[in-house]
């Protein structure tokens, strides 16, 4: 599959009042064209902030380093006008929250038309055909009443189909969807997963979808890479990853989802916090948690390293060598 | 694109002669944004006494029954009656016509004054709040140290400066409620800064004035319209207060707050002098004032149905 987005050592690192704070530290991985790619994680490893340093929409006080390579042009070396350019057009992004990712005073139509406004030459007729259009591609009912119709009349799961409506308003290669379920319902959830992957399969979209839900993995994603505090700890196609999980983090995750809960037994999970960016340890950063720890972990770490084609792995049960710092 | 051009088109061709004007359409919403206002039984009297006070500012002074000017020798400091409906003052002046070509100078002050304010107030809030850091630091502790004078102090500076006249009072008084505005708008607009919707806009591409003037301005918009009605009623106020020690507007010229400085003197003697436009001030700016609270209550989106 070829390649559309590719990144390659992506560090942000974040100034503040105590010094920087590293909180992407190295991540590569590569997305397909028409691919779905799961990035798992718990809170605070990092998922979001490298889907945001992607866009460029860090603030003033984030830094990204790194090479993202997109259609042969580097993403980190693009002026802010030239990522403005590329934002919503080429690449776009569905929030976790949609009762706050829509303007409260404006009309829903106005807000998913601004998008095609922005980026297209179309005159304001042309514009709401296309908007109604698009609101019944997302399986809104009544768009046309909907259209003008005002965010808060309408239910969190229409929302978010508002919001997806919007992120793909003008073909996206590449849609980012950061927890995009989240908020929702366990009924809607499902529908909004449907119509992403219906989506996708109709646009040829390539889709990074970052969850902590592995149910929402196994349903969507045809890769997954997962991270942990700030890192790239593996990456597998869905299926390996569920079936064998390599690293320990990783096992540890598979094996607290209830995936197949036939059995009425407790829940796994894994002992203690993800460490708190700025406080790693110059060892294997899941040293302190993981059950497989040897003395090695605690002195340095381990590199990302590939075990086959398909899959590499950061740990020193998998012959990773020292990871250069 | 092309495709999804053509699934739009197919959707949605019966739809296309329904709407075929897009103009109509907003024009409906500005109308029934009018309505709502007219709908509401105390902004409805508030607009129609609004609406007689701006064709009293218009036609007022062909409707007054002598020249506001015009000195009557044989009917000085002569009581409300018959030929002079409110009575005549020191110079024998008819106080009714020049309470209505002081109208238009009301009205004047209130365009003029407020304009300056919300213009300049609305720009400097909303930089301020937009661009934050340094910038919001700089601007905030200017407008702090004009906010630590009382506004007529500031006003009083300014036409210091200027010179004394009506222009000059209207700009001073515009000027120097500057910094609580721009303070207004600064607040307001931070709220709806770190809003999930501006993050969202600008991860569709949005450039910095494209958010400034379609997220943070319609937002705001409400509480903007509000503030300068409050402001409209603070700055005829102010304007009236400098006529009134001298500053502003200068004799013979009628100006409600001249008019009163000079009934003062006569409070004793002829009390029709300074009540009538001391009655005028304070009937305009209450009704301005209650008309803004009126339309806070009317703005606010989720009063909507």
């Amino acid at each position: 599959m070829p390649s559309i987005l590719k990144v390659k050592g992506l560090s942000t690192t974040f100034s503040g009042k105590h010094g920087d704070t590293t909180v992407v530290d190295g991540v590569d991985f590569e997305l397909g064209k028409g691919e779905i790619l799961g990035i798992v994680g718990e809170s605070g490893c990092g998922k979001s902030v490298t889907s945001l340093s992607i866009l460029q929409l860090l603030g003033k006080k984030g830094e990204s380093s790194g090479v993202i390579q997109f259609n042969d042009m580097n993403l980190l070396e693009q002026s802010e006008k030239a990522m403005r350019g590329i934002r919503g057009r080429d690449i776009s992004m569905i929030f976790q929250d949609p009762m706050s990712s829509l303007n409260p005073i404006l009309t829903i139509g106005k807000q998913i038309g601004e998008m095609i406004e922005i980026h297209e030459e179309a005159s304001g007729a042309e514009r709401k055909l296309k908007v109604i259009g698009l609101l019944k591609k997302v399986g809104i009912p009544r768009a046309e009443e909907i259209y003008r119709e005002y965010p808060h009349r309408l239910s969190g799961g229409m929302k978010q189909r508002v919001m997806i409506a919007m992120a793909i308003a003008c073909n996206p290669a590449v849609l980012i969807a950061d927890e995009p379920t989240t908020a929702l319902d366990v009924t809607i959830q499902a529908q909004v997963l449907d119509l992403l992957k219906g989506l996708q399969k109709e646009l040829n979209m390539s889709i990074i979808l970052i969850t902590h839900d592995l149910g929402v993995v196994a349903e969507m994603c045809d890769r997954v890479v997962v991270m942990y505090a700030g890192q790239v700890v593996e990456t597998a196609d869905t299926r390996t990853l569920l079936r064998s999980p390599k690293h320990p983090y990783a096992k540890g995750l598979v094996h607290s989802a209830s995936l197949v809960s036939n059995e009425n037994k407790r829940l796994n999970s894994i002992p203690g916090q993800v460490p708190l960016p700025g406080q790693f340890s110059s060892g294997c950063r899941f040293a302190d948690r993981c059950e497989y720890v040897l003395d090695v972990c605690r002195r340095s770490q381990p590199s990302l390293s590939k075990l086959d084609k398909n899959t590499t792995c950061r740990c020193w049960l998998y012959g990773s060598k020292e990871a250069v710092q | 694109m092309a495709r999804l051009k053509e699934v739009t088109q197919s959707l949605h061709a019966p739809l296309m002669k329904e709407e075929k004007n897009p103009a109509l359409v907003q024009k409906k919403l500005k109308v029934s944004m009018f309505w709502k206002v007219w709908n509401h039984k105390r902004a409805k009297y508030h607009l129609i006494f609004l609406f007689l006070f701006l064709v009293m500012g218009i036609f007022g002074p062909m409707i007054a029954p002598f020249d506001p000017n015009k000195p009557f020798y044989d009917a000085l400091l002569q009581a409300p009656g018959k030929e002079h409906l409110l009575g005549t003052d020191a110079l024998g002046r008819d106080v009714l016509s020049r309470l209505l070509y002081g109208t238009r100078v009301t009205l004047t002050v209130s365009i003029l004054a407020a304009g300056i304010t919300f213009v300049a107030g609305t720009l400097l809030g909303l930089i301020s709040a937009y661009v934050g850091g340094i910038v919001d630091n700089i601007l905030m502790r200017i407008m702090d140290i004009l906010l630590a004078l009382p506004s007529i102090i500031l006003a009083l500076a300014i036409v210091a400066v200027l010179g004394p006249s009506l222009t000059n009072a209207m700009i001073a008084v515009g000027v120097s409620s500057i910094p609580s505005f721009a303070r207004l708008t600064r607040s307001a607009a931070l709220t709806i800064k770190s809003s999930g919707y501006i993050e969202a806009s600008r991860s569709i591409g949005s450039s910095h004035s494209w958010i400034i003037m379609r997220q943070f301005l319609p937002n705001i918009t409400g509480v903007l319209v509000v503030y300068t009605t409050l402001f409209i009623g603070g700055a005829i106020l102010d304007t009236a207060a400098l006529s009134f020690i001298g500053l502003g507007a200068q004799p013979p010229a009628p100006e409600w707050g001249t008019m009163l400085s000079e009934g003062k003197n006569y409070i004793y003697e002829a009390w029709w002098l300074a009540t009538f436009p001391g009655i005028a001030i304070t009937v305009v700016v209450f009704v301005i004032n209650d008309f803004g609270d009126v339309l806070r209550d009317i703005f606010d989106p989720k009063s909507v149905n």
